[in-house]
């Protein structure tokens, strides 16, 4: 195929790369199995070329490399608005550590006062110490009532010993049967006194009455 | 207090999507552009160093293409692919460099006090002070000599031996790069490796090792 040892040089560039065709490579085989000159010119070739494969790599020194970084960031924030944003992360990132800790410590005292803070449910026997109440039912005699259609408004006067005194009905039916069963009804049912600054007082409140029936 | 640098550290997790870090990168996310920096920047940097030939010259170019890269991530419509567009940048802000007279008298009297710039036998010496098995030191010895002739290869022979040899690019994405047919590629890499092997062995010859 090839009639020179300078035609067959020329495909040693090629014959390194492995980018020659099958022919060609069989050829410059053949070639160098009996040219000791073009033999030792591709030994050559291919030695050159492993040595400048295998060159250090050189790599970009520390100085240089900080100011290439440097100049990378420079040009990625290049627009205003981010470069101030870096600006403000700057500032905060600078203040995030000791407002962190600020805001630990907050919480840490915080929840150790709210221990001390906090009201406990209040279990003692305490009265409790308005200046007055009005005296309440306790509890309604168990009797059966009727006061007709009409419900009956009762103002009932109760003294310091919870008992009523006395009573006036305000508005609704009043037959003698019914006024018979309201003074049993009053008379047994059981009332909390009212009270002034803690104590037992005597005071008035008002009953509504409707029907009441009792079973049993 | 939040550095004004990009941070890199733990930004590297494997992005198997390439869409999704593009429409990331769009959309202006620092963390989609600390990773592509964390990928991209060290290859870049060896392409741009071996183009230039000049370690403070290529930190400056570094910094210009990445600047581009964010720039331009916008108009990207990710018809060849990410690392192609990138190395492509690259490619042409480190060519941009080079064309230009000013940046080239101002590297030439930084030329004076490179490191870089050290002769071969110093080189060597400064090697051997190191205790290395013998095929190491003979290999460091060629690479130091196969470092020097590539930087007198001349472009655009070097972009593409760089690209193929160094970064590992197959002859389709070098056409994406660059921009030329796969037979230009092929025909430059041809005379790369040929001047670049010529080179080494002066070299070799000057030293005695021939």
């Amino acid at each position: 195929m090839f009639e020179t040892c300078l035609e067959i040089r020329r495909h040693f560039s090629d014959f390194l790369d492995n980018a020659c065709g099958p022919a060609v490579r069989s050829s410059i085989r053949y070639h160098l199995s009996y040219c000791a000159a073009c033999y030792g010119e591709l030994e050559r070739a291919h030695l050159v070329s492993s040595d400048l494969a295998t060159l250090p790599r050189r790599g970009v020194p520390a100085e240089a490399d900080l100011r290439l970084r440097v100049r990378v960031s420079q040009e990625l924030h290049r627009n205003v608005l981010r470069r101030l944003w870096v600006r403000v992360e700057n500032t905060l990132h600078a203040l995030l550590l000791p407002a962190s800790g600020g805001v630990a410590a907050a919480l840490v005292l915080f929840m150790l006062m709210l221990r001390s803070l906090i009201v406990p449910a209040n279990h003692s026997p305490d009265v409790p110490l308005p200046i007055s109440t009005p005296p309440q039912v306790r509890m309604l005699a168990p009797l059966d009532f009727n006061p007709g259609n009409q419900p009956l408004v009762v103002l009932t006067e109760v003294g310091p010993d919870g008992n009523a005194t006395g009573y006036h009905i305000i508005s609704g039916a009043q037959t003698p049967e019914i006024l018979k069963h309201l003074d049993r009804l009053i008379y047994f049912s059981i009332f909390l006194p009212a009270t002034r600054f803690g104590k037992p007082a005597k005071g008035r409140m008002v009953l509504s009455l409707r029907e009441i029936t009792v079973r049993g | 207090m939040r550095s004004i640098a990009i941070p890199l550290e733990g930004v590297v997790p494997p992005r198997t999507d390439e869409s999704e870090l593009i429409a990331e990168l769009k959309a202006g996310s620092e963390e989609a552009f600390a990773y592509l920096l964390a990928v991209y920047r060290n290859p870049v940097y060896g392409l741009v160093y071996h183009m230039i030939g000049n370690e403070n010259d290529a930190a400056d170019i570094l910094q210009n293409i990445f600047v581009k890269i964010i720039r331009g991530m916008r108009t990207f419509h990710a018809e060849s692919s990410l690392k192609t567009w990138v190395f492509r940048i690259a490619v042409h802000e480190a060519s941009n460099y080079r064309r230009s007279w000013f940046r080239r008298k101002r590297r030439e009297v930084f030329s004076l006090d490179d490191d870089d710039r050290e002769p071969v036998a110093v080189r060597i010496d400064l090697s051997s002070s190191v205790k290395t098995p013998y095929e190491e030191l003979e290999q460091s010895e060629r690479q130091e000599l196969v470092k020097i002739a590539l930087s007198g290869v001349e472009e655009p022979f070097r972009t593409v031996l760089l690209l193929r040899e160094i970064e590992g690019f197959s002859y389709n994405e070098i056409t994406a790069v660059l921009r030329v047919a796969e037979g230009t590629v092929k025909s430059r890499l041809v005379r790369g490796r040929e001047i670049l092997r010529q080179k080494v062995s002066s070299l070799l010859a000057e030293n005695g090792k021939k």
